[in-house]
């Protein structure tokens, strides 16, 4: 153990650890916290194998979310089944561009960059890649920001269910993909949730930061 | 101390459980995949003469509604024929798509026999598919139109064969007792003969169809126009238009099954057919297909066909079911024609539809073959009635007319001749035995006019009859009520017309009488009598009569009125029109409309006997009930009366002018006027006067104002004479009449200023008297006036009474003394009026008589004002 704290010394190597609950610092030694009893953790390597899980999951999930259609609208009596795609191509279609960026990016974009991103973020921390920890840690912020509009997609298709609903008439219903769309942005913002991000400095500090650092 | 622990050994897991999610999603993700392969369907590819109303991803197809496939891709073939859809099918769907299966596209279809798949409106076409058996296979020719029979639409299927299609086409209905039960589904050409007509029946109604079914053709209107008229047959107005076929059922026959042919027939008689024979003949001139078989003029049958035979021509005819029971063994035929001939022509008709063929029923079994007469069978003859007739003159009967009863001939006339006596004219007749028991005794014979015109005021009837009563007339039977039946070799008697019969009748029930009248009183021979508007007799002859320049007039009244003749009896013209009016309301009788044109003569009773003879026709009703008398007035011609002006006594009608005439001097008016019986004892005195009333407008108001709207009447005043008399002279102004005693005497005057016929005397400003009359003192020196005053004010006048002018208004001015204006009334100062003022009180010595003479004053003395004798009332 060294013992010259500085700005980059953790607190694992000083004996001192933080509560995952009340961040009361304690000193590592201690299985509970004194404060509230929770159990301490210096590091949660599991969690680690619990993203890449969760991320595999989510991404195999991407498929079927994709293929299927996501809603069913019958109109006059006429079935149409859309999926996300050839829902924000129908409307590039009939010149509602802006609206089609907006479901592209919150419905096509951002599920698939976040997949990559974690994807990265946990190659870097399993296979101690050689990135630059605030730029991880950056992106990974990011991701977990923009994760949740991923959501707009379903907000839309819960929000027309709802209200169109005419019989043969007008009638719109969620599609498979819908399912399958919305675990996909569960399991990527779990993936995101679950992971120690506490690994990265332990694995990447030492070798760049010090380089991007001075 | 820092406590030892013994450490917690935790055995790192390789793996986290949190791998399974991804195991799990991964095999959720391939099934799916799986899946979705293994039901992506079956592609088949259906050729469609054109890709009308389909559309890639959106058509589908089909198959009772339940969606089993979906247009995938539309492309044209290769021969540019038409279109190959490829439709993908749903997997479960392949076992049903065989070599037998069919497609067809159901599109929005309005017909006049319905709408066909008003779903596709909505959903829009698609293409509907029936499974069939065979190999399977992925490319189909689609159907042009649907299947006949889809499942779940079982029912029978039949074939009506037929020699043309008429206005049937597919979808044209089937009805059975007008219920429609099934439709035409196709139809085809059978070897350039015959065209097979396929029909659908529905399940329920399948087993109403039997094996010896009659199907008939209901398409359109069927019009059967004939000179006796026509006839319009319709089924449903769906059948007008797109045609229909009907069919019969008969209760014991097996149900036809599927396929069964049927023939279908023009029409229903036809389906319905009727018992077929034949009839032979040498030739068949006249006859044509469709010839009718006629019994009694009823068209039982017709003739079908007709075929050359070695020796001659058959005849194939139908003779309509219902009536099949006449035809028998003995039943004949005959061939019967219009026929022309001196007697007219019979059946004229014929001459446009062409011959008929008759036909009488007769015994026996009916046979299949009979004979073509070309004459009427002989009927057998039977015992005839022989009768004589007799009649004044001959009216155009000769021998061979007819005798008919009921315009039905029931015998002949066999001679007219003239009777030994040569005072009649005698008929041997003949009566058919059939009907000699309508010939009774009383019964007699009318001659019967070719042309009848019979005008009267009841309308005008023209009875025409057939040509052979124009050549040798005809006689009718009218029966009597006498049932007596008739012997052989009676005679009876014969009219000329019915009016003439009902005459012979009536005549022996009449009673004469005679009138007399001062004028032809507007009758004629023939002009109805009438007691309370109902006709009673007539008018028989009119004659003037030289020596009392008057007219008499025979009349007749039936025997049953006898007793209305009595010395109570008077009689009266009637007037077409009467009208009373008088200011209190307007009376209007109006006679029947026959005596109105006619003329007529009413007959009344009085209350109590007649004065006069009993003979007299009054002019009218209140005439003659009022028993009036006449009196000839004379007026100078200035005089304006008219006829019916009315004679008053004091506002009563006492009488009425008759007659106005102006003298032909033109000087004078000659009236003549009657005065109602009960009144005329009253005015006949020889001073009676009789003076003219007509409307006087003055400032002092109206007199009389009623003849303003009535015309200026007659006044008339009783005289006293002791001489009667029937002719005055009358006067133009009303004399003034002393009825109530009224006090009479003379006013004198220089001047009349404006005291006027009328001017009323006043006391103390109530009216007490007025001026009757003024003239000129004979020697031109001043006016005088005869004025009266009321009987009740008598005593206030005696021989110290002044009088004074109260007319106008008198304006005094003066210098000092100022304006002073006096007035009377407003009545007197238009009218004019005349003061009165007593000094005295009226005793036996200053009482005035008659004629007294008074003079008038122009001006008031204010004194005279003050005068107030107590006067005591008489």
């Amino acid at each position: 153990m060294k013992s010259n704290p500085n700005d980059s010394t953790l607190g694992k190597e000083i004996g001192l650890t933080c509560c995952p609950t009340c961040n009361k610092v304690t000193c590592a030694e201690s299985a509970c916290c004194s404060r509230c009893d929770t159990k301490l953790i210096i590091r949660d390597y599991g969690s680690l194998q619990k993203s890449w899980a969760l991320l595999i999951t989510a991404a195999i999930l991407l498929i079927p979310a994709n293929l299927y259609p996501i809603t069913t609208l019958t109109n006059q009596g006429q079935v149409t089944q859309d999926t996300i795609f050839s829902g924000i191509a129908h409307l590039v279609k009939t010149d509602m561009i802006p609206i089609a960026i907006i479901l592209f990016t919150a419905s096509i974009l951002v599920p698939l960059l976040k997949i990559i991103g974690l994807t990265i973020y946990l190659t870097a921390i399993s296979f101690k890649l050689p990135i630059s920890k605030k730029n991880l840690m950056m992106g990974f912020h990011i991701i977990e920001w923009i994760g949740r509009w991923s959501m707009l997609d379903l907000f839309v298709i819960s929000l027309t269910v709802a209200v169109v609903n005419m019989g043969q008439l007008l009638d719109a219903k969620p599609a498979p993909a819908a399912t399958a769309f919305a675990l996909v942005i569960l399991l990527t913002q779990l993936a995101a949730k679950v992971i120690d991000t506490r690994l990265l400095w332990d694995r990447l500090e030492t070798k760049n930061d010090s380089s991007t650092n001075t | 101390m820092t406590q030892v622990q013994t450490p917690k050994v935790v055995k790192k897991k390789l793996f986290s459980p949190i791998w399974l999610l991804p195991i799990i999603a991964l095999a959720l993700g391939a099934w799916l995949g799986v899946k979705s392969i293994r039901e992506s369907g079956v592609e088949v590819r259906i050729h469609f003469p054109n890709a009308t109303g389909m559309d890639i991803g959106k058509t589908l197809v089909k198959y009772q509604g339940l969606t089993v496939g979906k247009v995938a891709d539309i492309s044209i073939d290769d021969q540019l024929q038409g279109v190959n859809v490829d439709v993908l099918m749903d997997y479960r769907s392949s076992p049903f798509i065989n070599k037998g299966t069919k497609f067809w596209l159901v599109t929005p279809k309005a017909s006049i026999t319905g709408i066909e798949g008003l779903d596709t409106l909505f959903s829009g076409n698609y293409i509907s598919i029936l499974p069939g058996e065979g190999e399977s296979r992925s490319f189909f020719e689609a159907e042009i139109t649907a299947p006949v029979i889809t499942p779940g639409n079982e029912g029978l299927i039949v074939n009506i064969t037929s020699d043309k299609l008429g206005s049937l086409d597919v979808g044209s209905p089937l009805f059975y007792r007008q219920i429609p039960v099934g439709q035409v589904v196709g139809y085809r050409l059978d070897n350039s003969q015959k065209i097979i007509v396929t029909a659908f029946i529905q399940q329920q109604y399948a087993s109403l169809v039997k094996v010896d079914s009659q199907f008939w053709n209901v398409s359109g209107i069927s019009i059967n126009a004939s000179l006796s008229g026509i006839e319009v047959r319709s089924e449903s107005l769906a059948s007008i238009l797109a045609g229909g076929i009907s069919f019969s059922s008969s209760d014991h026959s097996d149900a036809a099954q599927n396929q069964h042919e049927f023939s279908l027939y023009d029409s229903e008689e036809q389906a319905f057919g009727g018992i077929e024979l034949m009839l032979t003949a040498t030739g068949a001139e006249s006859v044509s297909e469709h010839t009718a078989i006629m019994f009694r003029g009823i068209k039982i049958g017709h003739v079908t066909n007709k075929i050359l035979t070695d020796d001659g021509v058959s005849l194939l005819a139908k003779i309509d079911s219902q009536y099949s029971e006449l035809l028998a063994g003995s039943s004949s035929f005959w061939l019967e024609g219009a026929d022309i001939s001196l007697d007219g022509i019979k059946h004229p008709e014929r001459l446009l539809t062409g011959s008929v063929i008759n036909f009488t029923p007769g015994t026996g079994e009916p046979l299949q073959q009979y004979p073509l007469l070309t004459d009427q069978p002989q009927p057998l003859n039977t015992q005839k009635l022989a009768l004589t007739l007799h009649s004044d003159t001959n009216p155009g009967i000769s021998a061979g007319a007819e005798l008919r009863f009921k315009q039905i001939k029931i015998g002949t006339v066999l001679s007219s001749q003239l009777n030994a006596a040569l005072t009649e004219v005698e008929y041997d007749i003949e009566v058919d035995a059939d009907f000699s028991s309508l010939v009774t005794k009383g019964s007699y014979f009318i001659a019967e006019s070719a042309l009848s015109i019979e005008a009267d005021l009841e309308g005008v009837a023209v009875k025409t009859r057939d040509l052979s009563t124009f050549s040798l007339g005809a006689l009718s039977l009218v029966r009597s009520n006498n049932n007596q039946q008739i012997v052989n070799g009676a005679s009876l008697n014969v009219f000329a017309n019915s009016s003439d019969a009902k005459n012979y009748f009536k005549n022996k029930q009449r009673i004469n009488k005679q009138l007399t009248s001062k004028d032809g009183a507007d009758v004629v021979k023939g002009s109805p009598i009438y007691y309370k508007k109902m006709q009673i007799g007539q008018v028989e002859q009119i004659e003037w009569q030289r020596t009392e320049n008057n007219f008499i007039i025979d009349i007749s009244i039936q025997k049953s009125f006898a007793s209305l003749l009595t010395d109570k009896t008077v009689f009266w013209r009637n007037s077409a029109l009467s009208i009373n009016a008088s200011l209190n309301g307007i009376e209007v009788e109006v006679a029947p409309l026959q005596a109105a044109i006619k003329g007529g003569i009413t007959l009344g009773l009085l209350d109590s006997a007649m004065i006069d003879s009993g003979k007299h026709l009054y002019d009218s009703k209140f005439l003659a009930l009022s028993q009036s008398t006449t009196i000839a007035l004379t007026f100078p011609a200035t005089v304006k009366l008219e006829k019916k002006a009315p004679i008053r006594y004091l506002g009563h009608k006492v009488g009425e002018v008759h007659s106005v005439v102006l003298s032909k001097d033109l000087s004078e008016l000659n009236v003549e006027a009657y005065l109602y019986g009960d009144y005329a004892a009253s005015f006949n005195q020889q001073d009676a006067s009789f003076s003219i009333v007509d409307v006087k407008v003055s400032l002092a108001g109206i007199e009389a104002p009623e003849t303003i709207l009535t015309g200026p009447y007659i006044s008339v005043f009783p005289g006293v004479s002791a001489q009667t008399s029937s002719e005055f002279t009358g006067l133009i102004e009303k004399p003034f009449h002393n009825i109530n005693n009224a006090l009479t005497f003379v006013i004198s005057n220089d001047n009349l200023g404006s005291i006027n016929k009328g001017t009323a005397i006043f006391f103390r400003g109530i009216k007490v008297g007025q001026v009757d009359e003024y003239r000129l003192i004979a020697d031109g020196t001043g006016v005088e006036m005869t004025v009266h005053v009321d009987n009740q004010y008598r005593h206030l006048i005696n021989n110290t009474s002044v009088f004074w002018d109260l007319s106008g208004v008198k304006v005094d001015v003066g210098l000092f003394s100022g304006a002073q204006i006096e007035t009377g009334s407003l009545e007197t100062i238009l009218a004019g009026g005349i003061g009165l003022a007593t000094k005295d009180i009226t005793s036996s010595d200053n009482m005035i008589n008659n004629d007294y003479r008074f003079s008038l004053s122009s001006t008031v003395d204010p004194l005279w004002l003050e005068w107030a004798p107590k006067q005591a009332a008489q």
